[in-house]
């Protein structure tokens, strides 16, 4: 039997998408890689969400391993003491080899287990500069995880984590060049996308259990390069978990999350599809409850390209009066990774000013 | 007729064609004196080549006896292995092939081809540069075969063939491939020779003129005795 | 190549050229046959090679970083390492990756564990980095190893080199990690020599498919007369040919890259073992997808082996030179490759002057043999003697190139053998240097080596057969005279220097060495050392140990291949308290108790559950083991190479001879008996391929020489014994006559039937001579 050595193919390996499956790579971030193997275990079979799939707290803070995908996703639009922006990412993917029932006890960390694997990214985007860095590790043995109560994610050094009540969370992470340590105050209670909290991902049904976070005040430094930087902003916290993202002839996906100066948030998605895109998106008004948007109340157009990227968007919601441009700040946001893809903060103009991030996979191989 | 130098009798040669066997030489006989010449005609395929093999041992026949000298080869006689190795040896001192043409070693000047051929005989080679002078080829010694004319070629050959003081000469169309001038100056140089040195000489020729030199004939179309 | 092929090519869409053209094969479709055949196995061959040496090559590389000279963390307190110490070294962010030797219960191959996802750190460019696939054993990931049930099962946690000891928590240390005998540049060195194999097969194989070539235009010469006057211009024709070659590369060489890159599959999934066994380095299976590259080169081999004096005619006139200019060019060649080989200050000029002499070789060669074959022919008393050795020149005129291919192959042939044994017998020395005792302990970081060394001296007496010694490993600072900069050299100190390491062989010894450093009386230095410092026996090197200057005595030179370190070996009771100790270990041949009441001993003395002992014979059984398989390839490489330069020979000699036939058969008219004109054959076709022979042994001892005492040294600072090897020339002689024979008995059988006289006057001229 071979055995590969290759990051890549090993996580291809891992990802182990049963042929019916989506063969989308590491949490979707490879596009349409072909799979290796099949899914082996065949006492459990993968969770795949749908319709009437209702999210559980504390319990959806913490990892789905019958789910063969999912993370947690944090984006925030700082700033500096000198009043200049600065975003953040940090995201912490889980992708399963093998699903495991939740009440199944987790294998022996002396066997070094092969169920799952994890990824984590952190990124800081400062002056036109992007510092990126990766990380991996298997789940199971220790060095990554994450568990709802007390709620903790991490992968060796990187690590973000919630106090008792899970209103107040640190997160910390170091890469070449740059590190974080960052405290979070969670506001609000958690908004479910879709139908409450199921996120259909295309017209025949596939999607993803989705949340946010979406009022996160943060303050805390950031390092580049030897230099500390007292920070300050609003951050988006996503958690979606899913056995299936995208379905054959996906290509990718747009994804945008937007603070308004209105106090009105949006978030909106696009999947890209060879005959035609699939819309989606969450209308989170200053006072009231979420709204659902469908593709048909979604406008959403590339305007400008960089290097094969669009950075410049118009993005219109009219049941709301809602007409914005966005538009990346000058720099190359390209997370170069084993999958690369782009992540950047936004400004919003328009019918709104405000500000936000923005995700675009499948521009670059 | 003088003493004769090469009997044939009964000669008789097959070659199987397919389940059929073809009969090249039937029952053919045929006396040769010391010093004469015998024209072999007939169309192609009649079986002139052949029985030129047949008379120099290179093909051993079905049927028959030849006598050539002292010696006397009986087709039931001895085993092919013995009567292979007298047949060598009298090609090598005695019987002189002219073919068409490619009678000389590319790689040996006509000089070395002269003594080559002198020696195997086991003449004195020292000679050999006279022969050429006397083919009118003597400037000639020290080319190779490629450098010079067929007709210089030719003469080159009748040079090896006279210089090994042959007893008979079997030419297979010496003069086929040059052009008619030429072919009548060889000729002219075969019979002159051959008469001066009196061996014999068995030419087969389509060339009625050329055979009309010869004091014998034998029409492979017609085999009869001669 | 598209404008001119344009040009060349008729303006109107005619079948006539193709059919013209075709026709010819249509009537030799065996030549069709021969040439299609020459070029598939051609590209199969080259293919082959070179797409195993590449793919070592890249793995070298990558396994460099990756793989080799690595450190390891070690636990203070001398237990073994477990999941939990990776995780709390991972948590506290140093980079390690789990190494898990396993021994399984049903075989005794050990397996290493992996873990690829932890292994990502250490790329910096991890798309490139870690993107190597590992082919099977010894390396399986680590969930893998774990499940295996073991006989023995230990955990290593590899740090990359630049980790610093005071990145790791407290509790943990560094230090230097080797899983198997570390042969170092022993496996580039190889894989260079390779490489220059592969340039070779490349070079003989367009020898020979030219020589095919030619052979079918020269026939065709006539129906291309033939064109012209139909109208066809020359360059038309030579369009049509180009499109033609191209056609038949392109249907060939697709096929052969493919069987080329199944043949190195097939061999490979056994070099890969080997490779991965003891190089460390794990090779590619199914990578380096690149299809073009392979095939276009060989394209551009075929076209310009076939076509391109007559793609380049207008500087053909310039190329034909008179024989006597042409001689004395290949000569010039030859003597300033041979100068240039011996003086060349670096590896290209090595290269060129290989070239150079190659190109001097067989140019000259084939002039040689004829001038020699004249001259034979002047002097020779017999007129058949003197006829022989005329159709010799002919044959090697005619014969050139494939002879050339042959000279080539057979020289390269000489020099793999030799330079595989050469490394094998390096190999076979250099493990039984590194690999001197039955066991091999290490001292776990903190322990008191003094207590052990104690105890087995206790043991000296009372145990029959024991032998062992301590080895410490440190560095020092090399005070060259008149220059001001230190330089730094391993220590290789011994205590005591036992019976184990006395047989090794010295390059260069005094009276008595090893009772000398027994005495503390001077210092032995490695052959990298003594090179770069031109030292010699009985010289005194200024070396700084701990913070002592002293002056050592040198009592030796002992070859070690496989690294530029320079290295001193000198008696550990010789070194002051200050010097900083990098790495203590034992070597212990146990005698009769076995080695399990002196681990247990040992155990006991250091405080420690398990001590780290490595069975010298296991490593040593593998290591031969592996070699051997990669040697056999190697062989079976050059000698498929030899085979397709003699089956060629063999094929032109068949031809060739044909055309000769009627000539061999006027021999038997003017009464050499068939016998006889068939022992002219034989003698004429042995002198042709023995004579090649011969002339091949020069070059190939010469190329030997290069490899092992010109090019290794500069590539790397060492050299390898050279040595010849007359029974395996023997061998060759015996080959080449045998094709020879071949030849001959082929011919032998024409002689029998009637020959058929060359047609027409046109056949006398030209080239016949």
């Amino acid at each position: 039997m071979i055995r590969h050595f290759s990051l890549a193919l090993a996580l291809l390996l891992l990802a182990g998408c049963s042929g019916d499956a989506g063969d989308e790579g590491f949490a979707g971030l490879a596009g349409l890689e072909k799979s290796r193997t099949g899914n082996t275990n065949t006492n459990t079979p993968y969770l795949q969400p749908g319709p009437g799939d209702r999210l559980t707290f504390p319990a959806d803070f913490g990892p789905h391993p019958q789910h063969r995908i999912e993370w947690w996703y944090l984006t925030a639009n700082l700033e500096t003491a000198a009043g200049d922006p600065l975003g953040v990412q940090w995201t912490q993917f889980r992708q399963a080899r093998q699903p495991r029932a939740v009440a199944e006890p987790a294998p022996a960390a002396t066997g070094w287990p092969l169920q799952a694997a994890w990824m984590a990214h952190g990124a800081v985007s400062w002056k036109g500069q992007h510092y990126f860095s990766e990380k991996l590790a298997r789940g199971d043995v220790g060095n990554a995880g994450a568990t709802a109560v007390p709620f903790q994610v991490w992968l060796d050094n990187w690590r973000l984590t919630g106090n008792a009540d899970n209103t107040l969370w640190r997160l910390q992470a170091t890469g070449e060049g740059w590190s974080y340590d960052l405290t979070l105050s969670i506001d609000g209670a958690p908004v479910a996308h879709g139908d409450e909290g199921f996120s259909a991902k295309s017209a025949n049904g596939e999607g993803s259990m989705y949340f946010s976070l979406v009022d996160i005040a943060i303050t805390g430094r950031v390092t580049l390069d030897g230099e500390v930087l007292t920070v300050r902003g609003k951050g988006w916290f996503d958690r979606e978990w899913s056995s299936q993202l995208l379905k054959t002839g996906q290509k990718g996906w747009d994804w945008f999350a937007l603070h308004l100066d209105s106090g009105d948030k949006l978030m909106a998605f696009r999947l890209r599809d060879d005959s035609g895109s699939f819309y989606s998106g969450t209308w989170i008004p200053a006072e009231g409850d979420p709204v659902p948007l469908s593709s048909e109340e979604l406008n959403l157009q590339a305007l400008d390209q960089r290097k094969g990227v669009p950075v410049r968007w118009r993005l219109s919601v009219p049941a709301y009066q809602v007409d914005l441009e966005l538009i990346a700040p000058p720099g190359d946001y390209l997370n170069r990774g084993l999958y690369p893809y782009w992540e950047s903060p936004v400004s919003v103009s328009g019918s709104h000013q405000g500000e936000g991030y923005m995700e675009l996979t499948g521009y670059v191989d | 007729m003088t003493e004769p130098l090469l009997v044939v009798r009964g000669l008789s040669k097959h070659f199987a064609s397919g389940n059929e066997t073809v009969s090249v030489v039937e029952a053919l006989s045929f006396t040769l004196g010391q010093g004469q010449s015998l024209a072999l005609t007939g169309r192609s395929g009649s079986g002139k080549s052949t029985l030129l093999n047949l008379l120099c041992g290179l093909e051993l026949p079905d049927a028959g006896t030849i006598a050539l000298r002292d010696q006397v080869f009986d087709a039931d006689g001895a085993t092919a292995r013995r009567k292979a190795a007298g047949w060598s040896a009298l090609r090598r001192r005695h019987i002189g092939v002219v073919f068409q043409e490619a009678n000389l070693m590319p790689a040996l000047t006509l000089l070395d081809n002269v003594r080559l051929r002198a020696q195997l005989a086991g003449r004195d080679p020292a000679n050999s540069e006279d022969w050429l002078t006397r083919l009118d080829i003597g400037e000639l010694a020290r080319r190779y075969p490629d450098q010079v004319s067929g007709g210089q070629r030719q003469r080159a050959a009748l040079a090896m063939v006279f210089a090994m003081e042959p007893a008979l000469i079997l030419a297979d169309e010496p003069t086929g491939s040059l052009d008619r001038h030429t072919a009548d100056e060889v000729t002219r140089v075969l019979f002159d020779l051959q008469a001066r040195h009196g061996c014999g000489l068995i030419l087969a020729t389509h060339d009625a003129e050329l055979a009309a030199g010869c004091q014998q004939h034998l029409d492979l179309g017609h085999q009869s005795d001669v | 190549m598209n404008g001119s092929l344009s040009r060349l090519l008729p303006p109107y869409p005619s079948l006539f050229m193709p059919k013209a053209l075709l026709s010819h094969y249509r009537r030799h479709p065996l030549q069709l046959l021969a040439l299609a055949v020459m070029i598939l196995l051609a590209t199969m061959l080259w293919t082959g090679v070179s797409h195993l040496t590449s793919q070592a090559r890249v793995s070298l590389a990558q396994s460099e970083s990756a793989v080799a000279e690595r450190q390891q963390v070690v636990r203070d307190d001398g237990q073994a390492l477990a999941v939990e110490d990776f995780v709390s070294l991972r948590l506290a962010g140093v980079c390690v990756m789990p190494w898990l030797e396993v021994t399984p219960e049903e075989s005794g191959n050990r397996l290493v564990g992996i873990d690829p996802l932890a292994a990502h750190c250490f790329g910096a460019d991890a798309s490139q980095a870690v993107d190597q696939p590992l082919d099977g054993k010894p390396f399986v990931d680590v969930h893998f190893a774990a499940g295996t049930r073991a006989r023995e099962s230990r955990l290593y946690l590899l740090v990359s080199d630049t980790t610093k000891a005071a990145e790791l928590p407290p509790d943990y240390d560094l230090t230097t990690f080797s899983a198997s005998p570390d042969t170092g540049e022993l496996g580039a060195s190889f894989l260079l020599n390779l490489e220059a194999l592969g340039v070779l097969v490349l070079l003989i194989t367009a020898l020979l498919l030219r020589s095919v070539y030619l052979l079918g235009l020269a026939q065709r010469r006539d129906s291309f007369a033939l064109l012209q006057r139909f109208g066809v211009s020359p360059m038309q024709v030579q369009g049509w040919l180009v499109l033609e070659i191209l056609v038949l590369a392109l249907v060939c060489v697709v096929p052969g890259v493919w069987l080329g890159r199944w043949l190195a599959a097939a061999l490979g999934s056994g070099f890969g073992q080997a490779l991965d066994g003891l190089f460390d380095i794990p090779l590619y299976a199914g990578q380096g997808q690149g299809w073009l590259t392979p095939v276009l080169v060989m394209l551009a081999v075929v076209v310009i082996a076939c076509l391109g004096d007559l793609l380049l005619r207008r500087f053909r006139g310039r190329l034909s030179l008179p024989l006597p200019v042409r001689a004395g060019l290949a000569a010039v060649l030859l003597a300033v490759g041979l100068v240039m080989g011996w003086l060349a200050p670096s590896l290209l000029w090595v290269f060129i002057a290989v070239a150079l002499v190659f190109a001097g070789a067989g140019w000259l060669t084939p002039a040689a043999v004829v001038q020699l074959a004249h001259w034979r022919a002047n002097h020779s008393k017999a007129p058949l003697a003197l006829w022989r050795y005329r159709e010799l020149a002919v044959l090697v005129r005619r014969l050139t190139l494939p002879l050339v291919a042959l000279q080539f192959a057979l020289a390269m042939v000489l020099a793999v053998q030799a330079l595989v044994t050469t490394f094998e017998s390096t190999f076979d020395r250099w493990l039984a240097q590194r690999l001197e005792a039955a066991y091999y302990i290490e001292v776990p970081a903190g322990a008191n080596s003094p207590q052990a060394t104690e105890w087995l001296t206790s043991q000296q007496a009372r145990v029959t057969g024991l032998q062992w010694h301590r080895v410490i490993r440190g560095s020092a600072q090399l005070a060259a005279a008149g220059d001001a900069r230190e330089q730094s050299v391993d220590v290789f100190a011994l205590t005591p220097v036992s019976s184990l390491i006395r047989g090794w062989t010295l390059l260069e010894a005094a009276d008595r060495p090893w009772e000398a450093l027994a005495a503390g009386e001077g210092i032995m230095i490695n052959e990298q050392l003594a090179r770069r410092e031109k030292v010699a026996v009985g010289d005194r090197l200024q070396l700084i140990l701990g913070d002592q200057p002293r002056a050592l005595s040198v009592l030796g030179v002992y070859p070690d291949y496989g690294r530029p370190v320079g290295e001193v070996l000198l008696n550990g009771e010789t070194l002051p308290d200050t010097f900083n100790i990098r790495f203590e270990s034992l070597s212990v041949t146990p005698g009769e108790p076995g080695i399990a009441p002196i681990t247990d001993a040992l155990e006991k003395v250091w405080g420690v559950q398990t001590v780290a002992l490595r069975d010298n014979d296991t490593v040593r059984a593998l290591a031969t083991g592996v070699f051997d398989q990669t040697f056999a390839l190697t062989r079976a490489m050059t000698l498929l190479t030899l085979t397709l330069a003699a089956s060629a020979l063999l094929m032109m000699g068949w031809v060739f001879f044909s055309t000769r036939a009627w000539y061999f058969r006027l021999l038997v008219v003017w009464g050499l008996p068939q016998r006889e004109a068939a022992a002219q054959l034989l003698r004429l076709a042995l002198l042709l391929t023995g004579g090649i022979a011969a002339l091949a042994l020069p070059l190939g001892i010469w190329l030997t020489w290069v490899l092992v005492h010109r090019i290794n040294p500069l590539a790397f600072g060492w050299s390898l014994p050279m040595a010849v090897y007359p029974a395996f020339w023997l061998e060759l002689a015996l080959l080449s006559l045998v094709i020879g024979l071949s030849i001959a008995a082929l011919m032998r059988r024409q002689l029998g039937k009637p020959a058929i006289a060359p047609l027409s006057a046109n056949a006398l001229t030209g080239g016949e001579r």
